[in-house]
């Protein structure tokens, strides 16, 4: 079943006359991590922006089940954003310094729910238990928190809402490699218990070569290839997806 | 040997962050060290060219023997001899390197003697790093340059006074794939071309698996495992090497979880007794937490700090364990 389908999207920064997304087509089916690689400025973070309705696009449409987000009142983009959340790059940039972590993901359950306090708690640890985060942290801030740990904040920030389709925007890139294999495996683990549906921005091709099911591969604001990982990473058809593949192996 | 590191002891404000390192680099060697964030892989490579920042870090003992002279015990004159001119240094973050008020050639010109053939070296080292339009166009400054090429020019300002042994820490990180595959040919070529002696330093043990003809792991202060790269690949001897290893992501194991190292990296401050790894290690027995292993020899070049090595070796890396 198809959950989001971007058609003919065009996003052209003004300044610099060069357009971010180029008349991009794009279907993600419910249940599905979907692959989105490229090179720096090639337009894959301006997609997520714009399907979270972040930044504004000049043409196309951004189907979610359905509607269309571009068109959604600010009124059912504010019920439409618990369905589809996102990670972020750096979770050092996306978490307040001085709120506890505790504090911040209450924060979600009165906003999007208004929960009174011990119920926010209760809900806020439940979720530092899922992503692997004992009570102990609750009460502590995010510089008293490792890179891996940040990140799994993030993580769980972006579940309070209980959402169906979460865009992950280069979530281990700042990660060593060892948290990194951590991270991805409690977002594996995540998205098999919870049904999720994932757009798995990376530049990374050997992570999304291990834990993708189609990936789309991007350059200059266009899709040059799309198909199942297996097949685009073992037999690339356009010329770039076979230079980027090139650049992983030295020998 | 052309340079020995032996029994290396750093501190940052009386915490001990190398904890007695040694390494050998061979003439026209190209030397890996890998580790995590805060290893302290890259103060080893400061503290070749005695770059620790002063104020807050200090080198405690060891020495750092280049061609048989202590590095560690020359006078700030003496020094310079070595620095910069045979030894030299490409930093991560090729930007914040560059002076973004002076244009390249000017930076390059800084690096050599005023009596030297300053023009043709400079061609020289353009060429070699593939900015050949630069030659010409005298007038550039850092911030026209695109990421790759701003590192070309930190590369041609390390090998334009013609080092012998070329640092480079993770100089790679900042770049997009395809251009840190050309980067990282360049190096390749110049060490086959210059002779150069190379330690590159660097997270991603992809990377220097490949280009390194041995390969030094770091976990909390020291080196924890040594020897050819095919080895630490297919045959490591300890657990955090194995456990690196099996954390690299590759199209072979897709949807498979990966056999990740649980918990954190310690804090210098917190380091546990016996061994370091001991909280983290999927193979620890009581022993472990008594005393921290030495690093044991297990065949030609190939050394290991750990007292169940000898079983790991034999074992290879199979997913799973």
């Amino acid at each position: 079943m198809e959950l989001l389908k971007v058609s003919n999207l065009t996003k052209i920064y003004p300044k610099h006359k060069v357009a971010a997304i180029d008349n991009m087509d794009l279907s993600i089916d419910k249940g599905e991590i979907f692959g989105l690689v490229g090179e720096s400025g090639c337009g894959k973070s301006t997609l997520a922006k714009s399907i979270l309705r972040l930044t504004d696009v000049q043409r196309g449409s951004i189907l979610y089940k359905g509607d269309d987000l571009l068109k959604a009142a600010a009124r059912k983009m504010q019920g439409i954003r618990k369905e589809i959340q996102i990670i972020f790059q750096d979770p050092y940039l996306s978490l307040d310094p001085r709120v506890k972590i505790g504090s911040a993901l209450e924060e979600v359950f009165l906003i999007h729910y208004n929960y009174p306090g011990p119920k926010r708690r209760k809900k806020a640890a439940e979720l530092l238990d899922m992503v692997g985060l004992g009570k102990s942290y609750f009460n502590r801030l995010p510089s008293e928190l490792s890179g891996g740990e940040k990140q799994r904040v993030g993580i769980a920030r972006a579940l309070a809402t209980g959402p169906e389709f979460i865009i992950c925007d280069e979530p281990v890139s700042s990660l060593d490699i060892s948290i990194q294999a951590q991270i991805l495996n409690l977002l594996m683990d995540l998205q098999e218990q919870k049904a999720l549906t994932y757009l798995f921005i990376s530049h990374d091709l050997g992570v999304v070569a291990s834990i993708c099911d189609r990936v789309a591969v991007m350059q200059s604001g266009r899709i040059v290839e799309i198909g199942l990982c297996e097949e685009v990473f073992r037999n690339p058809q356009h010329s770039y997806t076979k230079k980027l593949l090139d650049s992983i192996s030295l020998t | 040997m052309f340079l020995r590191i032996e029994g290396l002891r750093v501190k940052y404000n009386d915490i001990e962050v190398v904890r007695g390192v040694d390494l050998e680099i061979g003439k026209g060697e190209c030397i890996g060290l890998v580790g995590e964030s805060g290893c302290g892989k890259t103060t080893v490579g400061l503290s070749i060219t005695r770059l620790i920042p002063g104020h807050k870090g200090r080198i405690s003992s060891g020495r750092i023997l280049f061609e048989g002279k202590n590095l560690l015990v020359l006078s700030p004159e003496e020094l310079r001899k070595y620095r910069g001119s045979r030894i030299s240094y490409v930093f991560q973050e090729p930007l914040s390197s560059l002076n973004p008020v002076f244009t390249i050639h000017e930076q390059l010109k800084e690096v050599l003697p005023k009596d030297d053939d300053v023009e043709g070296s400079i061609s020289e080292a353009l060429k070699s790093v593939g900015l050949k339009e630069l030659i010409d166009r005298k007038k550039v400054y850092p911030h026209e340059l695109s990421g790759g090429m701003q590192q070309r020019a930190m590369i041609a300002m390390a090998i334009v006074s013609k080092p012998d042994l070329l640092i480079l820490d993770e100089p790679t990180t900042a770049l997009d794939v395809t251009v840190q595959k050309k980067i990282l040919e360049l190096v390749m070529e110049l060490k086959k071309n210059l002779g150069l002696s190379i330690l590159f330093i660097s997270h991603d043990l992809r990377t220097v698996f490949e280009l390194a003809d041995g390969v030094g792991v770091m976990y909390a202060g020291r080196i924890v495992e040594q020897g050819p790269a095919k080895t630490l690949m297919s045959r490591p001897g300890h657990p955090y090497t194995r456990g690196l290893v099996n954390s690299i992501p590759s199209i072979e194991h897709r949807k498979e979880r990966f056999n990740a190292i649980e918990g954190r990296t310690p804090l210098f401050s917190e380091l546990p007794e016996g061994c370091k790894f001991y909280p983290r290690c999927k193979f620890r027995i009581k022993p472990c937490r008594e005393k921290e292993p030495f690093l044991g020899k297990f065949s030609d070049g190939h050394y290991s700090r750990c007292i169940r090595s000898k079983e790991l070796i034999a074992h290879g890396t199979i997913k799973g364990i």
